[in-house]
């Protein structure tokens, strides 16, 4: 056997996958050895991932073409500018999992523990699949583990309506993957391949057919849904905020950007195969817009702290939908930086608010008034989030919003750069909102009175992430740097 | 607003149709499907991968990574199902930690759902064993003749729903004993990353099969034993997901 390092991305997905089965075996004997475990294998993941990331900046992508068979007779997985997301991706499960040691104990119920870590770990291995894979199929299935482990996620407490909430999700959520599962039969059909960019290809030599702009466009609604962009998005609001803490995180920061990761691959799809997009750029920009104002505007109005999180996440995926579709260099990095950038500040937040509900039991801005003075390190936490997703510098959500707000002005699209700057001030509203109802108002409620810190397990997590919304923010270039090589390919390749 | 939803179905279905319309015809010789990818498999499958079944072939070979991801798929839905909250109350804790969906050992009365006349007990009874023989056939031999892991593993799962059934719930989870159950249901995607990792060791690519005729028993072992995992994974998560169906 020759170890080399192309043959570790195939590790990457099947690492967090194989160990999802033997969760259950861990928690038979001890429901919290399985916590353990878990985080165990998503640290084991994260490291393997940062490694091939350094791999990829010395040495270029890594291809993988599994069982040995070259694409497009077998599938491979590419582990290039982009794929590297994963690492951001297992990074933020290793930091979300010793989060919800403490936060399941009085959540969740101990005998879907279990089930609880299965599901996470399977959520992590689909969700690395589907940012590696650059087979249609593969695809799909990819976004099936990714699915059905996010629906039962949000049903996992059990709590109220959690079910109606998950039922919600399935539902849209299935429509979604019929569509992709449909695209990917017509365009088999069409080319008789699988492989993206052998299918791109066969498609650029071929005479142009309307089954293949159907499929491109069934794709982009597919993953338009996935994403929640508005006006798709009304399956997000109660299913994020209802899931647990963690989840929630999970969900808002990660799971939503498959859409993101799906309308790229549209992208290059629709690049290399000389299918013009300019109509679904235009409806890109355009919804992306109205997400940027609605989702804030919306957000304004909640007094539950977590549906206020879940519309900003509205919001923030209208910037990055803007960001590509305006299809010039400065928003695309932005927008893919963002995907990043919105990542690491939604896991903050969701900890953080998840932290305060752990503590005080409490949900609504009404009833936490005051909670600043009690919990001040989880608070300051938030604030420093709050700040991010405002997108204040130096913090973390500044360099990608300056940046697809530089693209708007510089394609010319003005409406279109005033829209992100009203969005930005709404979230500003809220969050003023937010950080007054904490610091500013004498508290209300004994429960806020008598609050201490989380345990280490929950706040060590919470104070890390927010020190990278700082540092993130501090060396912002680096990021734009790295993804710069990935958007001209991008961009070149639709331009041709 | 009903006017408005089925305007807007009418109007998917057609451009989808538009779309499917526009297609090769269905089953003309010259058709992509049939040139390219296709033409490659059926032109050099048994003598690249060693396999003496195409379906074989494409499934575990050319496009194992699917499989395993399929598997994972069963197997998600599995822990879906037991993360679910009951529909009825819930029993009391039994002091243990596992799930009471995966917990196969229902008791209280009202076990028989269903009255079933003796003639459908008798044939149930009767045809069991040869059941089970044909499934353990269709595992055995379903890499080179029809059949395989997936076919086998409903095949076992509607046995024991049938068994349950006639029976009840207890005598049939006796079939599958608790303690085995958390590893049985795990084989699925377990025997895919230890025949994986094989494959690695011996080809140099994750999920490879060496191809030489020399290796065949060996190759044929390894096919063997992922097949397994799949038909007895597969077995035992539909039999876990029809007895996580208290209603």
């Amino acid at each position: 056997m020759t170890f080399s390092w192309s043959q570790a991305v195939a590790w990457l997905p099947v690492l967090p996958l194989a160990a999802a089965a033997l969760v259950p075996i861990v928690a038979q004997r001890n429901a919290r050895a399985a916590g353990g475990f878990t985080f165990v294998v998503t640290l084991l993941t994260a490291a393997l991932a940062v490694a091939l990331t350094i791999r990829l900046v010395a040495e270029g992508p890594l291809t993988v073409h599994l069982g040995g068979w070259v694409a497009p007779y077998g599938i491979e997985l590419r582990f290039d500018r982009l794929g590297a997301w994963s690492a951001p991706l297992a990074t933020f499960f290793a930091l979300v999992v010793p989060f919800a040691w403490r936060y399941l104990e009085g959540s969740v119920p101990r005998e879907r523990w279990a089930a609880f870590y299965a599901l996470m770990l399977l959520n992590l291995g689909g969700l690395i699949g589907f940012s590696l894979t650059v087979d249609l199929f593969n695809l799909f299935l990819a976004m099936e583990v990714v699915s059905i482990s996010s629906y039962a996620l949000v049903a996992v407490a059990g709590r109220g309506t959690a079910a109606w909430a998950a039922l919600k999700y399935l539902l849209l959520g299935s429509v979604s993957s019929l569509l992709v599962l449909f695209a990917v039969a017509l365009l088999f059909a069409l080319t008789g391949s699988l492989n993206l960019f052998d299918v791109a290809a066969r498609l650029a030599a071929s005479e142009p057919s309307p089954a293949a702009t159907l499929a491109l466009a069934s794709l982009a609604v597919a993953f338009v849904v996935k994403a929640a962009l508005f006006p798709l998005h009304v399956w997000l609001p109660d299913a994020h905020a209802i899931a647990p803490s963690p989840v929630s995180a999970v969900l808002s920061g990660l799971v939503v950007k498959i859409g993101i990761v799906g309308l790229v691959r549209v992208m290059q799809l629709a690049g290399e195969s000389g299918i013009a997009l300019d109509v679904f750029s235009e409806l890109l920009m355009l919804l992306g817009a109205v997400a940027i104002v609605m989702g804030a505007f919306l957000a304004i109005f909640q007094d539950d702290i977590k549906l206020m999180l879940a519309y900003s996440t509205i919001s923030n995926i209208g910037y990055i939908v803007l960001g590509l579709g305006l299809a010039v260099p400065f928003a695309v990095s932005g927008a893919l930086v963002h995907v990043f950038n919105h990542a690491l500040i939604k896991v903050t937040l969701f900890l953080a608010a998840g932290s305060i509900i752990h503590q005080t039991g409490l949900r609504t801005l009404t009833d936490l008034r005051g909670v600043g003075r009690t919990l001040p390190q989880t608070c300051a936490a938030m604030t420093l989030g709050a700040m991010a997703i405002v997108g204040l510098p130096p913090t973390a959500g500044f360099i990608s919003k300056w940046y697809i707000g530089l693209g708007a002005f510089s394609a010319g699209r003005v409406a279109y750069g005033f829209a992100l700057v009203f969005g930005a001030l709404f979230v500003f509203i809220y969050y003023v909102r937010m950080l007054n109802t904490f610091y500013f108002q004498r508290a209300t409620r004994e429960e806020v009175v008598a609050a201490v810190e989380p345990p280490w397990s929950m706040r060590g997590p919470v104070i890390a992430l927010a020190a990278a919304c700082l540092i993130v923010g501090l060396f912002g270039g680096i990021l734009l740097a790295f993804i710069t090589p990935a958007v001209g390919e991008l961009l070149a390749a639709m331009g041709s | 607003m009903r006017w408005l939803g089925l305007a807007l179905v009418v109007v998917a279905a057609a451009t989808l149709m538009l779309g499917v319309a526009d297609l090769p015809p269905h089953g003309a010789p010259d058709a992509p499907v049939h040139t390219h990818v296709g033409a490659r498999y059926l032109e050099r499958g048994v003598a690249e991968t060693g396999m003496r079944n195409l379906v074989t072939a494409v499934l575990l070979v050319y496009r194992g990574f699917d499989t395993f991801l399929e598997v994972v798929v069963i197997f998600s839905a599995l822990v879906a199902v037991v993360a679910l909250p009951r529909g009825r109350a819930a029993r009391p804790d039994d002091g243990d930690d596992r799930p009471p969906a995966a917990s196969l050992t229902a008791e209280g009365p009202a076990q028989q759902l269903v009255s079933v006349s003796p003639v459908v007990a008798f044939v149930v009874q009767l045809l069991g064993p040869f059941i089970a023989v044909f499934a353990l056939a269709s595992l055995y031999r379903g890499h080179v003749s029809p059949g395989g892991g997936f076919q086998s593993a409903a095949i076992f799962g509607a046995l024991f729903i049938a068994i349950a059934l006639v029976q009840g719930r207890e005598r049939a989870a006796l079939l599958v004993p608790r303690g085995a159950r958390v590893w049985l249901q795990a084989l699925g995607p377990l025997s895919f990353a230890l025949i994986g990792t094989v494959g690695w060791i011996l080809t140099g690519a994750f999920l490879g099969y060496p191809a030489d005729a020399a290796a065949y028993a060996l190759r044929e072992a390894m096919v063997v034993a992922v097949e397994v995992g799949i038909a007895v994974g597969g077995a035992v998560i539909l039999a876990q997901l029809f007895m996580a169906m208290e209603g």
